[in-house]
């Protein structure tokens, strides 16, 4: 599961807009560039940018969703229609884009994201919109924990036959939507009864400064999707 | 001078049948602490969400009456607004409450500062302040996910408290508290003198010391009211279940009238 996780890398450092924009210039090049080399070559920048972040979940998370979805291309595109340099191109892409969010959403801590867009003078909403949906897998993971854990107390087995598991699967999955969609009321609460709402402009706690390092990753950003294009048109 | 005002208060949860407050009369004075008390379901919880302007607003149901706190009606739109800041409202579970965009309690407690958009200094300020007042400094550069259910409480206070609100309103503040940490809290109350504090707790014997108002529900409406010798002594108060224990024990001992509910009032009683 991919979260925050405190770092000192260079995507921990820089902005978290100039992060989330080169992200966004990473996934739109991996497409742009012509195949089946270019999205090979963006795939492998981006696993040099994950390394020399210091990011080893994310490359371990972006493998573990990427090799099923590899295997199933190459069995598609490999064995039966005998084109597998087609199942590279089409699983770089894909990897390539796991893992540039996968890194960002390492690297950069959500109240860091909504500070640099209330600095923006962005609403309050888009802000949290943002924040709530980079916690939302932890906070899921927790309570469907928690669910599993409070079943299994009152007699439901999680564990044995392919059958008995598949029935457990609706005493756990339907009390976690219900308890999904409870909390967007309890959001709306919590939020109302601790300022959120009234007509002051929101104080950035901790405003983000953009520094030489972001004018380094800007230039990177832009450089990879404008090298792209040119390569393709070249 | 009052901060609140109730007339009339009806309010039914969306999906019932049964309201659950009904034709509610209260006054609630300004700059006291006020305990609204009485037994499970008796409406006290809903009162407050009503205060705050969470119900019907947020959470749906039907409102019939006035209320008027701080002379603005909180269940529109227009008091709601209005009321942001000035009136907060503590939740009895404080995981809940957490805003769940900040990484230390430092933060947390200054969400409702920094929502209220004042400047940095002053937000610095005031949170020091409530981390010290609140014996959780210690706590600053955690993050609010690795706390305990009691620490998570004062946590969610020290932000409610940080607001500088003008009515605070406490929902069973103590319930996840130790006992000797919520009589901190209680004793904490009076000291408030700013605000207009309104506590609902079934925790009657450690929090009556601590008011100078209570106000008894049953079925939605108003059982007793005045000070707490006057609300939570009357036979009909202990009937409920809802007074003090040593109410209740004069009371099964065959004691009548005006009850005590305290040792100090059980020695008055007896000298009487």
């Amino acid at each position: 599961m991919i979260r925050h996780v405190e770092g000192t890398g260079i995507l921990h450092r820089i902005h978290p807009l100039t992060a989330f924009g080169l992200a966004v210039s990473i996934s739109t090049s991996v497409f742009v560039a012509p195949p089946p080399l270019g999205p090979v070559a963006v795939l492998a920048g981006t696993v040099i940018l994950a390394v020399v972040s210091r990011l080893p979940s994310a490359l371990g998370r972006t493998v573990v969703v990427s090799v099923p979805f590899w295997g199933f291309l190459l069995l598609i595109h490999g064995l039966l229609r005998h084109d597998p340099g087609r199942a590279v191109v089409i699983g770089s892409r894909v990897s390539t884009v796991i893992l540039v969010f996968a890194a960002v959403v390492t690297a950069v801590q959500p109240a860091r994201l909504v500070d640099a867009l209330a600095a923006l003078r962005a609403p309050f909403s888009v802000g949290y919109v943002f924040s709530a949906t980079l916690l939302v897998v932890p906070r899921l993971r927790d309570r469907a924990r928690a669910i599993s854990e409070a079943q299994q107390c009152r007699g439901l087995r999680v564990a044995g036959s392919p059958l008995g598991r598949i029935r457990a699967v609706v005493p756990l999955t339907v009390p976690l939507v219900l308890s999904a969609l409870s909390e967007v009321d309890e959001r709306a609460v919590a939020l109302a009864t601790r300022g959120v709402g009234g007509r002051a402009v929101r104080t950035v706690l901790h405003p983000p400064n953009a520094g030489g390092l972001d004018v380094a990753m800007g230039i990177l950003g832009v450089g990879i999707l404008v090298g792209s294009f040119f390569w393709r048109v070249g | 001078m009052t901060a609140i005002e109730v007339a009339g208060l009806g309010y039914t949860h969306p999906g019932s049948d049964q309201p659950a407050l009904a034709d509610l009369d209260v006054s609630i004075p300004a700059g006291r602490v006020t305990l609204v008390t009485g037994r499970l379901g008796a409406g006290c919880s809903t009162l407050l969400e009503i205060l705050a302007g969470v119900a019907p607003r947020l959470t749906g149901g039907t409102l019939t009456g006035t209320v008027r706190v701080l002379g603005v009606d909180p269940s529109t739109r227009e008091g709601g607004r209005t009321l942001v800041g000035r009136v907060v409202m503590l939740l009895p579970t404080p995981s809940s409450q957490l805003s769940g965009m900040t990484s230390t309690v430092r933060d947390e407690v200054a969400f409702g500062p920094a929502n209220l958009g004042w400047d940095r200094q002053r937000i610095a300020r005031v949170v020091d302040g409530e981390l010290d007042r609140l014996g959780i400094a210690g706590l600053a550069d955690r993050d609010p996910a690795t706390l305990s259910g009691g620490e998570l409480q004062r946590v969610i206070l020290a932000g409610c408290l940080a607001m500088e609100p003008e009515v605070l309103l406490l929902d069973e503040p103590a319930a996840e508290l130790d006992p000797p940490m919520a009589e901190r809290l209680y004793a904490l109350l009076p000291e408030l003198t700013a605000t207009t504090v309104v506590l609902a707790t079934t925790d009657v014997d450690r929090a009556s010391p601590h008011v100078q108002e209570v106000v008894v529900l049953d079925g939605g409406g108003v059982v007793a009211a005045g000070s707490p010798s006057e609300a939570l002594g009357q036979e009909a108060v202990v009937g409920l279940d809802a007074g003090s224990t040593v109410a209740r024990i004069v009371y099964e001992a065959g004691g009548r009238g005006r009850l005590p509910i305290d040792v100090a009032g059980v020695r008055e009683w007896i000298a009487s």
